[in-house]
């Protein structure tokens, strides 16, 4: 899976931000934070071959129900299509 | 034009978590003293050819260790600023080091030289934002002001970059020199459809007029509030001026600051407690306003610098009077005010209670006006 903006990840205050640079910014002006999943699912989006690896990823980390995890990543992952970063 | 501006909600919570953790999340770069124009009111400025401030300015590699530094501690926003930035011909080495840091840059500028290769540079890798300072509505204005008649320059620099998808704001700073011009100011922020940040309050320029406490070029408080009224009258709706006179009204009539009687009032803002300003050669203060306290972050590293800024910045009081005023929630005071007004943080500003008075009563005459039959 690709990330198709520039965004440099970082950890501020006990928060993940994304802080968009190069032409990014014309697209997205302004900071976004990232969930502790998110954060997770971010960190993992480059190497993932698709949808079905993350959703292993998280069933790895995370006591949670596969159902559950399937909703929050495809949650996550459809936000970051409507801005068009994924 | 561009009637509000707020401030994005996860700036003031990165701001608010970093006061409380003592981190410096925004961090103000005054990259030269030097600038190609001669506004006689500004707090900071040498020719643009002046050597002997060129040969001080620290140079690009000190700019980017500093900064690396700051984001190390959690800075997230940046502004670069002068002088007028762009006469330093390194400008980009230090603007894309920050940016490529993580950063969100904005810049200050005069506008003048936002054209040929700067212009294409600033699309290639677009800033967070832009401010620019526009001096008045003319060429004549310019030339006066500025010492060069740059005006329709710089409306065509603005222009092209909103064109091109830049977020660009105006900064006006209403002086004797160009009063005369705040309608025509008005009406090309509304045809550029950007949002403006005036203010009659000037500063005085202690940080390059030595002691001089209270000086400057500058309307007179009955001037200032007059000009800053008419401005409000063209920027609201008459419902919305009217809401805002009575806004005004309600925090002096019912004095919400008597139960803080005994209490002393610290810096407000987040000057040397979320954001701090490091000058041109090198010092850093909490606001460029401020000619102190001072820290030195070259030579003590950012870190102890910083730790030494709010601790300083922590002992400043303001005066006793301006915490317990009823006028205080309509007031522009803060710590910077005082000190350049006084030469002391924690005496009264007198030309400022002046200015707030002459505003108050500027607004209600105006309010009136709009409401002749109101009692």
């Amino acid at each position: 899976m690709q990330i198709k903006k520039e965004f440099v990840r970082r950890d501020v205050a006990g928060e993940t931000i994304l802080v968009p640079f190069g032409k990014t910014i014309y697209d997205a002006n302004g900071l976004f934070v990232l969930s502790e999943l998110g954060a997770f699912l971010w960190d993992r989006i480059p190497d993932a071959e698709n949808e079905e690896t993350l959703v292993r990823a998280v069933l790895e980390e995370y006591e949670v129900d596969e159902a559950t995890a399937r909703a929050d990543i495809a949650e996550f992952l459809g936000k970051l299509r409507e801005m068009g970063i994924l | 034009m561009q009637k509000k501006q707020t401030e994005p909600y996860l700036s003031t919570y990165l701001h608010s978590k970093g006061a409380k953790l003592g981190l410096p999340i925004g961090g103000n770069f005054e990259l030269t003293s030097r600038c190609n124009f001669r506004c006689p009111m500004c707090y900071v400025h040498n020719a643009e050819n002046d050597s002997e401030a060129k040969r001080r300015e620290l140079s690009a590699a000190e700019w980017i260790s500093l900064a690396k530094q700051a984001r190390d501690r959690g800075m997230v926003f940046a502004l670069l600023t002068g002088g007028e930035p762009f006469v330093r011909r390194d400008f980009f080495e230090i603007y894309h080091a920050m940016k490529e840091m993580g950063i969100l840059v904005s810049i200050n500028s005069n506008g003048s030289l936002l054209d040929g290769e700067i212009r294409e540079k600033l699309f290639e890798d677009p800033p967070f934002r832009v401010n620019v300072s526009l001096y008045g509505g003319c060429e004549e204005t310019y030339r006066s002001m500025c010492g060069q008649p740059v005006f329709e320059k710089v409306v065509d620099n603005i222009r092209t970059l909103k064109e091109r998808g830049i977020d660009v704001r105006l900064n006006l700073s209403i002086t004797p020199y160009n009063c005369h011009d705040i309608g025509k100011i008005y009406e090309i922020a509304s045809a550029l459809n950007v949002h403006v940040k005036a203010t009659a309050y000037m500063y005085p320029p202690i940080r390059v007029n030595g002691e001089q406490y209270g000086t400057g070029v500058r309307l007179s408080p009955s001037e200032a509030a007059k000009y800053m009224v008419s401005w409000d009258k063209m920027r609201f709706t008459k419902e919305e001026f009217l809401a805002r006179a009575e806004n005004m009204r309600n925090l002096c009539s019912v004095n919400t600051r008597e139960c803080a009687a005994d209490m002393e009032e610290g810096v407000s803002c987040r000057a040397g407690s979320s954001a701090f300003w490091i000058c041109w050669d090198g010092w850093m203060l909490p606001c460029g306003m401020m000619p102190g306290p001072a820290v030195d972050p070259l030579r003590d590293g950012f870190d102890a610098a910083w730790d030494e800024l709010r601790q300083k910045t922590a002992e400043i009081r303001m005066p006793h009077g301006c915490g317990t005023c009823p006028k205080r929630d309509v007031c522009p005071v803060c710590a910077a005010v005082c000190v350049t007004e006084t030469g002391a943080f924690d005496r009264t500003p007198e030309f400022v209670c002046a200015s707030t008075d002459a505003l108050l009563t500027e607004t209600e005459l105006a309010a009136k006006e709009m409401e002749p039959h109101a009692d």
